[in-house]
């Protein structure tokens, strides 16, 4: 896993030279960028002048956020740049352009195009307000470009694989923060003339937490931990050694994640397997590895019941469920989301993971979860989530819109189907941006154009959006229990049980 | 009801808890099955020589698994049991709150657990009252009010409110035909009530339907109140649940607090008892197979088997309704809505 990542850690140092466009620009990166170097090299400085390179690079982070993030035109106060900063904003954007070696997401074959989908996606930001346009104010960003120089490799490593989806999950990706925080504190020295507790959070951990939120929009689990973590480390006596505060933040981090998480899950596949009863026809929704542990607890104790797996794209979590329960021996049937109205039929206890639940007893889960409950409690089966108390959140959600996830667009076509559309081509409107462009461009590549360009279309279209968001909110009349590591709960305890678990 | 004591399975002391139980509630019509199993418990402690904390916990588990047993329908019991196993563990597990030094000896916990445990005895049979003078100002002056079963607190709520001179009411008392222990309590109430110048009319189950339309609210008693506000309760509760409901009529609970049981049902047929309600024969009487519908919504249907079955028959067995057709648990402790049981139970458990 960290083969690849590494590669990728040499590699960018080398991504100034890759812009090329502007001769003056990369003069002024290297400008620019002699100086955070000093920064490190020299950790003998005093204090003060310490301080003032903080704020320099952080002005200068600021200045990266804004150049990779189109859409901060929403978000409002603009800070004073001098000349400096915009020189480096800009070699920012060149490095946009260059090709991104590694990406996993498996919708996409090649990420040439980057910038001027970039170009294109302001424009379309801007319109997409309708609805969800507040939740492109926050800018993906899939690759380690621009990172800041205090983040660490294991956060480096671990933002890529989030962006990738190859870490997913609430738990999965809050557990994988906690133990990739862990060698962030582990090789973190603090530097002379601050305290541990007071530096290691506001200005060691914070960019670390900043990257990853980048990378992904942090879960509400991930929320919490690092609250958690972030309190645990502000209450470390000042006096404590260095090493000694160290070890005992890596020991709590371990029971954290042994307690709130291994016992819990423990605690609450053996409770929810008791609900399994012989005969029984469980149906599930995409993946949750709770439902799975619970699955397989109550076939292992020799229950005999099916298994329904209802599914959707584009991540397709299902299918690799799907696939290792069938591979224990367990009779599974596979729907599409589309077919769920019928999967519902042949199911007669609903089980369904949680990315969070919130205080007022609705659940926020992968975005089809809320089609699949109602549709169960249409037919009245129980409707039955798992849910570690570390993804309770006393926030609440009345509706999907407000808060929600949007993953980048071009992922909801696949290869195939971006393919599948490339017929139409002849179809476009004439004034459509993207035809113009490629008209323009030369007559060579415009007889053959590859599926990405389908995306191309979509982005430069007036009229037409991608819209693909990560969750939904099912509401609390639809639950009819909620399995916690502290029993079975009616959705309306949610609160209650938060309570608990964040004051003891 | 058939009593069998399984001395056979008793390796501690040589107390029977069953018959003390048993004689326990004979003895005190007023009392439940969830404070006489407390009482009974209690009872053990005192009789037994236990010294130290593991001892009493361990004494405690075997009493009550053997009191389990011999019930056909624990549920209720196991609220009491299970409370009482709760409070002995946190209480012995801080022994500081009992405002004894840590060079007490075991015997002083002991005591206080014992004076405690009749203590809770004590309150629990106040809390009839206390229902009682909470739950009567639900009925207003005019109203005409449904129940069912042999419920004690419902009877003494609407007792109480028969004996405040500003309120007239009339009852509609669903009283089934069966030889159920119920039947006794349930002629009872209504006699009481008609002596208190209260018009009580008796209909039977099928009837409730039919005189919804001039009923304004429903009150029923409980066997158990499950942690997500539902109620365990004597067949038939369910449906009358369900016809209060789609006539838009208020029901209401009555539930002592130590009725909360930890105990979290989805459907009919998922309570952690046996009941022969649902049987399925053909024209030659042998045995059709007793299985459990798998259609969620079977209501029992309890008159079509009403017959010779040990275990839980028709006329002992419960039902359970879902707390989405419950408006408010009138407990001692105040009105809670369903879904603040399992805010109480989980005070209790954590």
């Amino acid at each position: 896993m960290s083969g690849p990542v590494e590669g990728e850690a040499v590699a960018s140092p080398a991504v100034p030279a890759q812009a090329p466009n502007d001769p003056t620009a990369p003069a002024k990166t290297d400008a620019k960028d002699a100086k955070p170097e000093g920064d490190g090299a020299s950790k003998k400085m005093s204090g003060a002048e310490l301080k003032k390179l903080k704020q320099a690079e952080k002005q200068a982070k600021r200045a990266q956020a804004k150049a990779v993030g189109p859409a901060t035109v929403q978000q409002g106060g603009i800070p004073k740049e001098n000349q400096k900063q915009k020189e480096q904003k800009q070699s920012q954007k060149k490095d946009e352009s260059r090709p991104l070696p590694i990406r996993r997401r498996p919708s996409q074959s090649n990420a040439v195009p980057q910038q001027q989908a970039r170009k294109e996606s302001k424009r379309d930001q801007k319109q997409l307000g309708l609805f969800f346009g507040h939740l492109y104010s926050q800018p993906r960003q899939h690759s380690m470009v621009g990172a800041s120089k205090d983040v660490h490799p294991a956060v480096l490593a671990l933002g890529l694989q989030y962006s990738s989806y190859v870490i997913c999950g609430s738990t999965a990706r809050m557990v994988a923060m906690l133990l990739a925080f862990k060698a962030v504190i582990e090789s973190y020295q603090t530097p002379v003339g601050t305290s541990l507790a007071r530096h290691l959070t506001n200005h060691h951990l914070s960019p670390q937490i900043d990257y990853l939120r980048g990378c992904r929009p942090l879960s509400i689990s991930m929320g919490n931990a690092i609250r958690w973590l972030k309190d645990l480390i502000i209450k470390i006596d000042p006096s404590t050694p260095e090493a000694e505060a160290k070890r005992d933040l890596v020991e709590e981090i371990d029971m954290f994640i042994r307690e709130r998480v291994t016992a819990a899950q423990k605690l609450i596949r053996d409770q929810a397997a008791t609900k399994i009863l012989p005969g029984d026809v469980i149906l599930t929704y995409a993946s949750s590895s709770i439902v799975e542990q619970t699955i397989l607890q109550a076939h292992k104790a020799g229950v005999p019941f099916t298994v329904i797996v209802v599914d959707s794209k584009p991540l397709f979590e299902g299918k690799t469920l799907a696939r290792k329960l069938a591979n224990q021996g367990i009779n599974v049937r596979y729907y599409l989301i589309t077919g769920a109205s019928h999967a519902v039929k042949g199911a007669s206890k609903v089980f369904l993971g949680a990315h969070a639940m919130m205080s007022n007893g609705r659940l926020y889960s992968r975005v089809g979860t809320a089609l699949v409950s109602m549709l169960a409690r249409s037919h009245s089966l129980p409707v039955i989530v798992l849910c570690e108390s570390v993804k309770f959140t006393e926030k609440v959600a009345l509706d999907s819109i407000v808060g929600n996830e949007v993953a980048p667009a071009d992922e909801i076509l696949s290869e195939a189907e971006r393919a599948s559309l490339l017929p139409l081509e002849p179809h476009l409107p004439t004034t459509h941006p993207s035809k113009n462009k490629n008209d323009d461009k030369s007559a060579t590549e415009d007889t053959k154009s590859g599926p990405l360009d389908v995306l191309k279309w979509v982005e430069g279209s007036e009229n037409l959006h991608h819209l693909q968001v990560l969750y939904d909110v099912t509401p609390a009349e639809y639950i009819n229990m909620v399995i916690t590591e502290y029993g079975s709960l009616p959705p309306s305890s949610v609160p209650v049980v938060h309570r608990l678990s964040t004051n003891t | 009801m058939s009593v069998h004591t399984p001395t056979a399975e008793k390796p501690l002391p040589d107390f029977d808890i069953v018959s003390t139980y048993r004689s326990i509630l004979a003895g005190d019509t007023e009392l439940t099955m969830p404070v006489a199993a407390i009482e009974a418990l209690v009872e053990a402690i005192a009789h037994s020589s236990v010294s130290t904390v593991a001892e009493t916990l361990a004494l405690l588990e075997h009493h009550t698994a053997v009191l389990k047993a011999s019930i056909a329908n624990p549920i209720s019991l196991s609220a009491g049991t299970d409370l009482f196993q709760r409070y002995l563990i946190t209480t012995l597990n801080r022994p500081a709150a009992l405002n004894l030094g840590p060079g007490d000896d075991f015997r002083a916990i002991r005591n206080h657990l014992l004076s405690n445990g009749r203590l809770f005895v004590e309150r629990a049979k106040q809390s009839r009252e206390k229902i009682a003078s909470f739950g009567k100002h639900f009925i207003r002056d005019g109203a005409t009010v449904l129940t069912n079963g042999g419920s004690r607190v419902v009877g003494a709520l609407l007792r109480r409110a028969a004996e405040s001179s500003t309120m007239r009411f009339r009852v509609v008392y669903v009283l089934s035909d069966s030889k159920s222990s119920d039947l006794k309590e349930g002629d009872q109430i209504v006699a009481d009530l008609r002596a208190h110048n209260v018009p009580v009319a008796t209909i039977p189950d099928s009837a409730v339907a039919y005189s919804l339309g001039e009923v304004d609210m429903v009150i029923v008693g409980a066997e158990g109140v499950v942690e997500n506000g539902g109620i365990i309760s004597r067949l038939g509760t369910y449906q009358m649940g369900l016809l209060a409901k789609s006539k838009g009529k208020p029901f209401y609970v009555v539930a002592e607090s130590h009725k909360f049981v930890r105990l979290y049902p989805l459907s009919q047929f998922d309570l952690p008892i046996e009941q022969k309600v649902l049987e399925f024969r053909v024209a030659d009487d042998t045995k059709g197979a007793a299985s459990k519908a798998s259609e969620d919504e079977g209501i029992a249907d309890m008159n079509g088997t009403k017959a010779k079955c040990s275990g839980l028959n028709a006329d002992d067995a419960v039902d359970f309704t879902p707390p989405d057709l419950i408006s408010g648990i009138i407990t001692e402790s105040g009105v809670l809505t369903p879904s603040a049981v399992s805010e109480e139970l989980i005070k209790i458990w954590f």
